[in-house]
């Protein structure tokens, strides 16, 4: 399990995502066996320790699929929706990083911010 | 397409049971345990396991199984989906087999009211504070009748015996 520190430190940094990304409407990390660890929304509609375990859930179907393809470990996987989308990524080997934006033509910036974050956040779990 | 759901908590053997008998290295979705649990099993399945074997009419039967906390209850739904019957496997030597004997036969009851189900009772070995009799008695007091086996899931027969006595009673 994470550390106290970790942990707020994780929440800072989806804090931060949240403030510099417009797009991102809501944030949650998540272990690979679907608790959640952090989790961050801009006003409370979404169930995000929901989103948490279901994200564990894809991400690990993501990492079976690419593994049997053998093209490695699954970077991310991205659901584009009517109404907004959401993408999965893997902070590291155990945390997944699950963020959702409902603004249109959003994806870019949703999927460089996440990124960014993903890389910033796995130097603190380290 | 015949598919057979497999249920049950955690460490009752579900991935175990499924690799016996799949005809093919199974597809599984296991994770490091983060958690407590960690100290009984290394790993947990968050997604599926799926497996299928022929029957000697060269049939061939498909497996799933589900994870087994209920936080990945979104995942019962979609795993049931199309299903011919549920095995439920329990293991023995957890603190209350009888209470997650319960638990799962009300958490899959439309599913099996649609189908049909057969009980395994596994790590009979570790633990025999509960008896094959007292499984049948809980679900006697409830007014269901399945088929209760002390299978190991690591045996091939003991699985095997299951999926025929599924199938059977689904006839
Ligand atoms: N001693 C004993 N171990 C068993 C028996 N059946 C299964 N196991 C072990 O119990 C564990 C079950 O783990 P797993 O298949 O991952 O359980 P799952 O969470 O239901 O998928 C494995 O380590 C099996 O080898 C049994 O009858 N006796
Ligand atoms: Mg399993």
């Amino acid at each position: 399990m994470l550390s106290k520190l970790a942990t707020i430190q994780l929440e800072q940094r989806l804090s931060k995502l949240i403030e510099q990304c417009s797009a991102v409407d809501a944030a949650v990390v998540a272990t690979l066996d679907g608790y959640t660890c952090a989790m961050k929304q801009r006003s409370q509609q979404y169930p995000l320790e929901r989103l948490a375990t279901m994200g564990s859930t894809l991400m690990s179907l993501g990492d079976t699929i690419t593994a049997e393809l053998r093209l490695g470990t699954c970077d991310n996987i991205i659901s584009e929706n009517k109404n907004g989308i959401v993408a999965f990524m893997h902070i590291d080997d155990n945390l997944v990083l699950i963020t959702l934006a409902t603004q249109k033509n959003a994806l870019g910036m949703l999927l460089s911010h996440s990124r960014r974050c993903a890389e910033e956040m796995k130097k603190v779990v380290v | 397409m015949d598919k057979i759901i497999f249920t049950g908590p955690m460490g009752a053997g579900k991935t175990t049971a499924i690799s016996s008998i799949s005809d093919i290295p199974p597809i599984s979705t296991e994770v490091r345990c983060s958690d407590d649990a960690q100290l009984r099993k290394e790993t947990t399945t968050v997604a599926m396991d799926y497996g299928y074997f022929s029957l000697d009419d060269g049939s061939r039967v498909h497996l799933y199984g589900t994870p087994g906390q209920e936080r990945f209850d979104y995942m019962w739904t979609i795993l049931t989906k199309g299903g011919i019957g549920l095995v439920l496997l329990l293991d023995n030597a957890r603190p209350d087999p009888l209470a997650d004997l319960t638990f799962y036969l009300d958490a899959f009851k439309d599913f099996i009211q649609q189908t049909g189900a057969v009980i395994g009772v596994t790590r009979m070995d570790v633990s025999n504070q509960t008896s094959l009799d007292d499984y049948r008695n809980t679900l006697f007091a409830r007014d269901q009748i399945f088929p209760v086996f002390e299978v190991d899931a690591r045996q091939p027969n003991d699985v095997k015996i299951l999926i025929h006595a599924l199938l059977a009673i689904l006839q």
